[in-house]
């Protein structure tokens, strides 16, 4: 456990000191904190368009995060031969993907957390500068003070220190209600990422970072569209399969849903919705079935890596 | 623990068994590395995964059996493309052979016990770039095992070991090739291992940086650690090496002690003497292989041990002076040359 962790720990420091990951951060910093102006645009239901840009945001970070950091990770080894080093030692090779799977995803949650941090920080900004409460400071101006005065701009930044306080005390101890439910969803996105992981470690562990970026954003579409591949399947079905080129279609239909994993599950639209629906919850199903697929596609990443010739 | 113990009494046996003899730290047989240029190079015992559309294949090792004893350093000899680091590639687990098997410390390929008692160090080593010095040496010492307050400690005297204490704190990108090669040796060195594989270690060094990775060779045995490495720089292997293999296109041509290879090959003897009359220089010129005369010194090269002993004799008789007498043996390099001419015209 101890040389898994040295190699999960070495993982994240090299993610760390990657300029790709502080360039990918810095974007979707800037794009949760440009959703309040996202907000200015929006006629209604301003708070469902924040909440869904800045959930959007984070599953999508976090995917190019694993993407673009993750596959380079295993292949530098490789193709700057530390692994020869590395494969010396007294450690098992199927540690070594243990090690680089683990680091890399911890590498995708602590950015996770940053744009978590972020996410809320604007969600309370807004609030705290939203049309009433703006109303109630122009109504405590006094004669002759106006918006852009000294002690408009003090409210403001006021706003802004107390919005960072309230995100980092609801995302450490007292979720609300709203709150909840977006950690649901981001917690679901984890999960998802997990998956997606340890296939970005499974194509790097054959091919060139090129096609295991490309195999793996089709892994995350495809996953993504597994249950409407399966409900085609079905509508073929229902149509009868009369013909050979219905037959065929229907099973490659099959084929594809069943040997991509069903990332639907980890989808949920809450955001678009009212608060008032029912919550989303991190079901037993859902954690299982990430864990389960994850284990499983790193064993085939280890079957291969086994017995590998490095050159 | 008691995986080690039990490894230690194995390990005790193979010594047993070859007592009178030193014992063998690593042994191969019939090692054979054909190389497939497949779209997935992975063995599976005799599944080999062939997604290419033709099989084009290499021979990269034939048939090798060799034997390293304990505490000898051992240079695994030949021009680039032999089979050298194929052959370490094998004993460090990098790759699989094809056919044969080796034993390191008595035990089989792959094995984590033995791997927990060898160093290595590849050809032009590069790594982690992100990383300093010391972290570098701290995160392997993590991949052996090493306890947390040791792994701080067995760093820094590695880095004072192989001079680069000025430059520990500097991340890995900022050194150059001899420091990255040093640095290379301090890794294979964090285990204080038994036996220490290196590929290439002096390959593009300044003389300086060469001398330095002879003297830690040296040094390493002296305290009696095998070393196992591989090289193309026969001058410097000459000048380390206990036995050394000849590999050429796979093969191991020749193998043994460098004094039994060389020794029998006195190439021709040097004889330098002051003051020698010119007639006698005349008589000698039809008799010699070889005369320079510059300024006073007369330089006589002659192949026969007969005809050295009669020149000596003669010095005292002519009033010359002797100033210094040569044997010179074959140097390993035209040993070497030797052998692959011979082999390949054959």
């Amino acid at each position: 456990m101890g040389k898994i962790w040295a190699i999960a720990f070495n993982t994240f420091k090299e993610a760390v000191r990657n300029r790709i990951l502080y360039i990918l951060l810095i974007f979707a910093v800037v794009l949760l904190l440009f959703s309040g102006a996202v907000r200015e645009l929006t006629i209604s239901a301003q708070e469902k368009v924040i909440r869904s840009l800045g959930l959007g945001c984070i599953n999508i970070f976090g995917l190019l995060i694993a993407v673009f950091v993750g596959i380079g990770l295993v292949y530098n080894e490789l193709d700057k031969k530390t692994i020869y080093t590395i494969i010396s030692k007294p450690i098992d090779r199927w540690q070594f993907i243990l090690g680089k799977y683990f680091g890399l995803l911890l590498t995708i949650y602590v950015n996770i957390l940053i744009m978590t941090v972020f996410f809320y920080f604007s969600l309370y900004y807004q609030s705290f500068t939203s049309e009433e409460a703006l109303e109630k400071l122009y109504a405590s101006l006094g004669p002759g003070e106006s918006v852009g005065t000294p002690r408009h701009l003090a409210y403001l930044a006021w706003s802004g220190l107390r919005s960072i306080l309230n995100a980092l005390k609801t995302l450490c101890f007292f979720p609300d209600e709203v709150t909840a439910n977006l950690q649901a969803v981001i917690l679901m996105t984890c999960l998802e990422l997990a998956i997606i992981t340890a296939f970005a470690i499974l194509y790097s562990s054959f091919s060139t970072p090129t096609l295991s970026a490309i195999l793996t954003v089709f892994t995350f579409v495809i996953g993504r569209s597994n249950e409407d591949i399966i409900r085609y399947s079905w509508f073929l079905e229902r149509k009868g399969l009369t013909s050979a080129a219905a037959v065929m279609k229907y099973r490659i239909a099959q084929f594809i849903a069943h040997i991509t994993p069903n990332l639907k599950i980890y989808y949920s639209d809450t955001s678009y919705r009212a608060l008032s629906d029912p919550p989303v919850v991190v079901d037993t199903y859902a954690i299982l079935y990430g864990v389960a697929y994850s284990a499983l596609i790193l064993s085939l990443a280890v079957l291969v890596f086994r017995r590998r010739n490095f050159k | 623990m008691n995986e080690n113990r039990r490894g230690s009494v194995r390990c005790d046996q193979s010594r047993l068994a070859q007592a009178g003899t030193m014992a063998a730290v690593v042994e191969t047989f019939g090692l054979t590395k054909v190389y497939t240029l497949d779209f997935l190079d992975v063995e599976h015992g005799r599944l080999k995964l062939r997604l290419s559309r033709s099989r084009r294949q290499r021979v990269a090792l034939k048939d090798l059996n060799l034997t390293v004893e304990e505490g000898e350093i051992f240079g695994l000899l030949g021009p680039n493309g032999a089979g050298k680091t194929t052959t370490l590639k094998i004993l460090m687990g990098i790759i699989f052979p094809t056919r044969g098997s080796a034993r390191i410390l008595g035990r089989p390929l792959g094995d984590k016990w033995a791997k927990a008692r060898l160093g290595f160090l590849p050809e032009n080593p590069y790594f982690y770039d992100y990383l300093t010095g010391r972290e570098f040496l701290k995160y392997y010492g993590q991949l052996y095992g090493v306890p947390r307050r040791e792994r701080e400690q067995r760093a820094n005297v590695l880095l004072a070991r192989v001079g680069l204490r000025d430059a520990a704190n500097l991340p890995l990108k900022g050194y150059s090739k001899g420091m990255l090669q040093r640095i290379g040796l301090a890794q294979a060195l964090l285990n204080d291992p038994q036996i220490i594989f290196l590929d290439e270690p002096q390959s593009g060094l300044d003389p300086l940086g060469r001398k330095e990775i002879r003297d830690i060779i040296l040094q390493l045995r002296e305290e009696g650690k095998t070393v196992f490495f591989s090289s193309h720089i026969l001058s410097d292997a000459e000048l380390v090496c206990d036995r050394v293999g000849i590999l050429y296109s796979g093969e191991l041509k020749d193998i043994g002690k460098l004094r039994d290879l060389l020794s029998t090959r006195i190439k021709n003897y040097e004889i330098v003497a002051r003051g020698v009359p010119e007639a006698a220089l005349q008589q000698w010129r039809a008799r010699v292989d070889r005369l320079l005369v510059q300024k006073n010194e007369a330089m006589v090269i002659v192949r026969e041990e007969s005809e050295a002993r009669a020149i000596l004799a003669s010095l005292g008789g002519l009033g010359a002076t002797l100033v210094s007498f040569n044997p010179r043996r074959e140097t390993l390099e035209e040993y070497f040359i030797a052998q692959v001419r011979g082999r390949s015209d054959g």
